[in-house]
């Protein structure tokens, strides 16, 4: 069967064709922008390997900070002695929390939040408590580990 | 100065008198109200402040983590004037959102926008979000203690919203925190993406005005009212405001020049007493009155998004409102508005005494 006139006109055939032209243009413009002002993220660490002798004589209620990825870790010795790490980041809006040996108790001063000597959250708003991360000691190395992973050191 | 010449060749060439009529008919309306007008023209005439005296910071700042906290200490010490037009940017800032909230107000009072001016808000409410942006941005780049904190709180707050929260995070930071990357990346927002933007939106915004004319409060619309020349009477009524902005912003900036905190410390935790930016309060406070979690909830995302709720309803007031784009009153709008500006005036004055 042959059409007296044809379905698509010049016209509508030529807009679809710039029209496609500009939408593939932009999107792919649209793409790598995107891909450009997205970093490849960096993740969390698993882990981190400290030095013990810097963490040993660490008095008695009292913390001792270390870099945790781009925030910040505790090395956290009660005041029974007994030792303890945690994320020092405050489980609601991300700030720092100091440590308040007078109280025994974790503190974030941007929405004053506080938290037990176990990390437990307890006044104010955080809604969940201190990570705590998991101690072993190998040789002169100290290793804090999200709980639940598998340390794998590099062969030396 | 009066160049005969040089008149007659531009003449030759453009339709000067054309302008000049132009110019000559644009009349604005006098009643009891009309000293609102006048806000928006000093939220301009700070914006102007801003461009240049940003410009003049831009030549020293240093954008790096390393760099950045104590090139503002040197600007502020060992250049000329340094001090001044640090202090000017600072206040110029302050004053600029200051003026942006009573110009906000006052048109959402006088119901100004109202059909046909609903894109004047529209386009207007962007420039406050931006201009907030512009003051978070412009903050971290001091790289000091109180800037580090309030704005892991603001992006980290940006990440509670479900679904696209990582995502704006991501974006806002350049990084899983807050790092070297999130203070370069702040830097480009503030001298060169949020400028160009502001730019287009006010000379939009501008444009969108002179379309339209002065809107004239509700209540006054029927009666009968004089419209004075903008030249020469409002524009040299400007001018005097713009001058009376100018004194009390160089009072200002030469009397209680700005400090700046230690420089940040990613390990160390925020000075007691952190807050934000005044204009952030109300937002903080909001916060604080939710628990950590409701009903099995994650608390704070419930209050993000009642936030963002009533945001974006203040946003879509001019759509919402029908009875005053008709022209007749509407008194649920106008509490509507006391009830937003109460809520902000307590809030902020709770944040900041607490």
């Amino acid at each position: 069967m042959k059409l007296k006139y044809s379905l698509v006109t010049r016209r509508t055939f030529l807009n679809t064709l710039f029209g496609g032209w500009l939408a593939a243009f932009f999107s792919g413009t649209f793409y790598a922008l995107m891909r450009f002002a997205f970093p490849t993220l960096g993740k969390e660490p698993d882990f981190v390997v400290l030095n013990k002798k810097d963490f040993m004589d660490l008095a008695s209620n009292s913390i001792k900070r270390f870099p945790w990825g781009g925030t910040v870790g505790l090395y956290y010795t009660k005041a029974d002695g007994s030792v303890l790490a945690l994320k020092g980041v405050c489980s609601h809006m991300e700030c720092n929390v100091d440590y308040k040996p007078a109280e025994k108790r974790f503190y974030c001063a941007c929405h004053q939040g506080w938290f037990d000597e176990n990390g437990t959250n307890i006044k104010g708003p955080p809604p969940k408590p201190l990570e705590i991360f998991v101690i072993t000691e190998e040789d002169e190395k100290l290793i804090i580990a999200k709980k639940g992973v598998k340390v794998e050191l590099p062969k030396a | 100065m009066n160049c005969p010449r040089l008149k007659d060749w531009l003449e030759e060439r453009y339709d000067l008198k054309g302008i000049k009529r132009l110019a000559k008919g644009k009349l604005i309306p006098e009643h009891r109200w009309d000293f609102w007008y006048y806000t928006g023209g000093i939220t301009l005439f700070l914006f102007i402040i801003q461009f240049v005296t940003g410009m003049l910071l831009a030549m020293y700042y240093v954008p790096h983590i390393d760099f950045a906290h104590k090139s503002i200490i040197e600007i502020v010490t060992k250049l000329n004037m340094g001090w001044f037009f640090r202090s000017l940017h600072h206040w110029g800032s302050q004053l600029a959102i200051v003026f942006l909230f009573i110009h906000l107000f006052g048109t959402l009072l006088t119901k100004a926008y109202r059909k046909p001016r609903e894109l004047v808000w529209v386009t207007g409410f962007i420039l406050l979000g931006l201009s907030i942006f512009f003051g978070l941005s412009g903050y971290l780049l001091l790289w000091d203690e109180r800037a580090f904190a309030a704005v892991r709180v603001a992006t980290g707050g940006a990440g509670a919203f479900p679904f696209i929260g990582w995502f704006i995070k991501a974006f806002l930071r350049g990084s899983m925190d807050v790092t070297g990357d999130t203070l370069l990346r702040f830097y480009a927002f503030h001298v060169a993406i949020l400028p160009l933007i502001t730019l287009g939106l006010v000379g939009l915004h501008l444009v969108l005005v002179q379309v339209h004319g002065m809107s004239v409060p509700l209540a006054l619309e029927k009666e009968k009212r004089r419209e004075i020349p903008f030249f020469p009477n409002v524009f040299y009524k400007d001018l005097a405001v713009w001058l009376v902005v100018l004194g009390v912003l160089a009072t200002l900036a030469t009397f209680f020049p700005p400090e700046i905190g230690v420089k940040a410390d990613p390990l160390a935790p925020p000075p007691e007493d952190v807050k934000p930016e005044w204009y952030f309060l109300f937002l903080l406070q909001t916060l604080k009155l939710f628990p950590g979690s409701i009903m099995g909830l994650n608390g704070e995302t419930i209050a993000i998004l009642l936030v963002s709720g009533g945001i974006l309803f203040f946003f879509l007031i001019p759509f919402f409102d029908r009875k005053s784009s008709r022209g007749e009153k509407s008194p649920l709008f106008t509490w509507i508005g006391v009830i937003y500006l109460l809520y902000f005036l307590t809030m902020t004055a709770v944040g900041y005494l607490s």
